[in-house]
This record gives structure tokens, sequence and C-alpha cells, in this order.
């Protein structure tokens, strides 16, 4: 499945993040899900009660589910937190 | 006041820049009044008017390109010395005793003394669970909305929209417009129900003109519209992979053979709004229950101004309205809590007193295209969770209802439902429903969990810094489950 990055957008310069080790590219702006997402990845944390995937799902910061380890910061909400050049995410 | 915390000092503190929030805040400033408006967001504009967060400027397609403009205009009056604008801050607590505002942003906790507080804190979205619906790909209308509005990025490729409401054609139009494909659109309601309840909206032609235009792009893009259907589960192991919808008969049951099975791979669900009423409750405002809509609100007299004096509500959290709603209620509350602090504006009061109720009156049938039966709850089966955070199923809750939950707290310490990280925001009006359904009860009887500050998941060290003279920090696995602290003051 590709998600994308809806067209005619000026975005400026890629940066790069990465995502359990793996690059992905992002644009200034963007949240940590949006970037994940555009890269075709959904999953954000695995729970740790029952190891359910969860992503994106509210996207205003009320749901919690979208949570990954941002820069070795646990319980970080990908949807309203920028990426920022050499940003670290773990989805654990 | 711990030293680690900033202590300070405002005539109006209105909490939320949504289009309440930012009207209030222009109109009080305008009057003269000092006023510090904050928001948990980047950016001003709350979710209807959500402005795009990307460097670069940033051109929506259709409808969302229309909206961010007209937001980007309102917001433009923020441009007021007599405004303080903190984006990125969560006011995740309010004193009992003096309402002095809890503040967190930026690695920084910060507490803030107004003369008056204006809350506008919004909505939340409305959800019904089923098969699947924890599954990455799953999303809320809103949050589909939202991507597109704030990253411009489509969510996914091949959409399914389901739930009740206006706001589902509405997002349908908005992702064909970002490029994406819809299957289908799954409304709960019927045809006539739902076309019935549209007549109600006679005389507000925007909406009715607005509701049209989205029928017929649909109509041209081929999305049917199937009333009367539910979605039954998502499919997939790992991410979404498709979907399982069923038509219902007019007693809400499924109707046998009548499954559709769709390839896809994002399901968007909504069934309306419920207000975010956590300060405002904390505070101790009177919250009271609002049938059009189905949702406890806080309760204010004309002037906007809850049972507690100096605090207003205004917009969502005083009960679902809409845009047009929060717009006139910001500009009221902003007027009156300038009035009372001794300025004078140049305002025709008695025509935005006129204006709001006709607003608010209209708004009653609105409630109608969202409500719905909670005899929907038994299409929900057993092993469903409804409680995200803490996986607790349909099942366990019928059998708490079955030995005599009638309230949600009575779930709380049986099952830890509204104790894992959304605090209930989530699963609360799920359980809601619930309750009310199997134990027979009025909708009217059953209130909300009860809001405990911080009202949403905090790092320890905020409220670490925020220890009053005297009071005592106590680290509970309480909220979250992952250690975050609540500060008994």
């Amino acid at each position: 499945m590709s998600i994308m990055r809806i067209k005619g957008i000026d975005r400026g310069e890629p940066i790069t993040i990465q995502v359990d080790g793996k690059e992905i590219t992002a644009f200034a702006g963007e949240s940590i899900a949006a970037a994940m997402m555009a890269s075709g990845l959904r999953t954000t944390q695995m729970t740790k009660q029952g190891g359910s995937p969860r992503g994106y799902f509210c996207g205003m910061g009320a749901c919690f589910d979208c949570i990954a380890t941002v820069d070795g910061v646990d319980n970080v909400r990908t949807c309203n937190t920028p990426v920022h050049p050499g940003c670290e995410v773990e989805t654990g | 006041m711990n030293a680690k915390t900033t202590l300070k000092q405002t005539e109006i503190a209105i909490v939320g820049a949504g289009p309440a929030g930012v009207s209030a805040a222009i109109t009080a400033a305008q009057a003269g009044a000092k006023v510090t408006l904050i928001d948990e967001n980047a950016n001003p504009g709350g979710q209807y008017f959500k402005q795009p967060t990307l460097d670069q400027p940033t051109q929506l397609p259709g409808n969302l390109g229309t909206n961010a403009d007209k937001g980007a205009e309102l917001i433009s009056g923020l441009e007021h010395p007599g405004i303080e604008l903190l984006t990125n801050t969560m006011v995740w607590g309010i004193s009992e005793e003096d309402h002095h505002l809890k503040l967190y942003g930026r690695g920084e906790s910060e507490s803030l003394k107004a003369d008056r507080i204006i809350f506008a804190s919004g909505a939340y979205e409305r959800l019904m669970p089923f098969q699947g619906w924890t599954l990455p790909g799953v999303m809320t209308a809103g949050g589909a909305q939202l991507m597109m509005k704030s990253q411009g990025i489509l969510p996914g490729q091949k959409f399914l929209v389901a739930g009740t409401g206006p706001l589902l054609q509405l997002a349908a139009v908005q992702l064909l417009e970002a490029g994406g494909e819809v299957e289908a659109i799954l409304e709960l309601q019927s045809k006539k129900e739902f076309l019935l309840n549209a007549t109600k909206l006679w005389g507000q032609w925007d909406k009715l003109g607005q509701g049209l235009a989205n029928q017929k792009k649909l109509k041209a893009s081929g999305v049917p519209i199937k009333y009367r259907h539910v979605i039954t589960r998502a499919l997939g192991d790992r991410e979404v992979e498709g979907a399982v919808s069923s038509k219902i008969d007019s007693r809400g049951r499924i109707c046998p053979r009548s499954e559709d099975v769709y390839e896809l791979d994002t399901i968007c669900i909504s069934y309306g709004f419920l207000p975010a009423t956590e300060l405002p409750t904390i505070a101790g405002c009177e919250q009271f229950y609002d049938p059009a809509f189905g949702t406890y609100a806080t309760k204010t007299n004309s002037d906007l101004e809850t049972t507690v004096e100096g605090l207003f509500a205004i917009g969502e959290c005083r009960g679902i309205g809409g845009v047009s709603v929060a717009l006139i209620e910001g500009q009221l509350a902003g007027l009156i809590a300038a009035q009372q602090l001794g300025y004078d504006a140049d305002q025709d009061e008695t025509a935005l007193r006129k204006q709001h109720s006709k607003a608010r009156k209209s708004i009653e049938n609105l409630g109608r295209l969202f409500s719905f039966d909670p005899g929907i709850c038994d299409l929900v089966p057993d092993d469903v969770p409804i409680c995200r955070c803490e996986g607790v199923t349909a099942g366990e809750v019928r059998e708490s209802i079955r030995r005599g939950a009638s309230q949600l707290n009575h779930l709380k310490p049986w099952h830890r439902t509204g104790m894992g990280r959304c605090q209930g925001r989530m699963c609360g009006p799920i359980l809601q429903k619930f309750i009310i359904h199997e134990a027979g009860l009025e909708p009217s009887t059953v209130e909300p969990f009860t809001a405990r500050m911080p009202i949403k998941p905090l790092p320890m060290k905020a409220v670490a810094d925020y220890t009053t003279e005297g009071g005592e920090t106590t680290w509970e696995d309480h909220v979250g489950g992952y250690g975050v602290a609540r500060t008994e003051l």
C-alpha cells in the first residue's frame, strides 16, 4: 500500500529520520506519524499488554494510541510531535 | 509554589485556540483586556480550522483549501498586542481553590493566574467498536481529515467511511479531492431518517447547501452511500487489508446474508462528537445532560458564565454546536468577560445575543443527524475490546453490568476502563451507551467518568515541578499504567 503526500504541495528540502534503525524521508513541519505513514509505516507501537499493533487513530492527541519511543523518550505522541533531522523513532 | 514553576498573571485566560477560543481572544483584546490564549497544538485554529504545519506555504486541494483559508483569515486577528498566544502548551489541570491553571509546554511547567477563564476546549469524536478496530489503518474520520489538513498527507489509498452523521460525507469528499478512492460510505441511519433530519435544517442554507454539494460530488464520483449499513469487521493481521459490512434492519439487527466484503487499506469512523469537559468539571462547574446530542456538557447562563463565578464555557464544551455557534459564543464571552473587568467594547451586544440564541436553537436539530439508538451495542461481539488502552472487552463490560454496574465509575475498579492512557476519552462514551442499553437506564442518569488531573498523561517531571507548598506528590501507577504522577494538592 502506498500512502501519498498530496500532490502539488511544495515541501522544501527532504530530511532524514530513523524508524527502528531504518532511514526514511521526511519534510520539515511534518509530524512523525505523517512521515512514517508517507513511507508506508503505519504501526507506531506494539501494546505492552497483548502486543497488539497500533497506529495513528484520533489524530488530535486524545487517544495516545500512536505513541512511540522518540530520541529515547517513551510514550511520545507521534501525531503531534514534529520531525527533526536525525530524529530516532522506535516502535518497540 | 515550587521554584521550578513560573507563576504568570493575565486578565483573561482562554483554554483552546479553536474557532471559539480565537474569536473570544480577539473580541476581548479589542475591548482592551490582556488575554492569554493557550493551545496544545503547534498552531491556533483547532481541529476545524486546522492549519498546515509544514514549513512551506501550503495550498490544499478543494474544500480542504477553502477551509484552511477561512481559518487563516480568522487567526490573523490574533496579531494584536493584547494577546499572548501559547502554543504547544497543555493545560493539564486547574486548582480547585483559586483556579490557577497548570500548564506544561516545551519542557517547562508554569502556572497561570487569571481574573477570568474561558474554557473553549472543543470536542472529541464519538466512536463505536467493531472487530479489528484497533488495527493500524483504522482511524477516526476527524483524524483522517487532520492528516490531510495539517500534513498534506492522504492517510491511505482505498477508504471505507463508516458511522453516522453528515461528517462522513464531508470527509469522503475531502478524501476524494486529495486523490483517494472511497469504496463506500456506511451510514447507520436509514435514508428516510437521514433526509428527514436534514430537512430540520431548513433555513440554514449554508449547511444544507454544503450537504447537497457533498452528495452531488459523491454521486459524480460513483461513491455509494449505503444507508442502514454498519461496519462489522476490519480484516488483516498487522494492519487493515479489508473490511466487512452488513445491512441492519429497522430494529438494528444484522440482516442475514447481507455481508459485503471490501478490499481496502483504510477505515475512517465517526459517530458524532462529545464535549471535552475535563477542566470545567475539575473546577467544579456544574454539568448538564444535553438530550439533543446525548452528551454531558458544561452548564452556563446566558452570559456563558458557568456555575462557578469568573469561569466561562463556550463552543463545543458547553454542548455540541458546530463552528457557527463557536464563533458567536467566542465573541459574546470575550465581550462579557472584558466588560466584567471594566473594559468597554465597540460591539452591539444585543445583536450578538440575538444571533447567539438563534444559532443555538437551530443546532438542536443538528443533534438528530448524529443521534443513534444504543441498541447498536448489540452488534459488538463479546471478544471485541471496548477499552483500547487496557484491552477490556465488550463481554467483560456486559458481565459487570449484569452484576450491577450502573455508572462508568463502577467499571473502573473492576476493569481499569478509563484508567489507561486515553483516560476514558475513547471508551467512556461507548461504555455510556452500553450501560444505558444493557441496564435499561435513562440516558441522563449515566454520568461520564470523573475527570482527574493531569487530564492527559504527562512526563513525571512536569508534575514533580509542580508541587505547591505543603502539597505532596504521589507517584501513582494510575494514569496510563506506566508511571505518570498525580499531584495531591
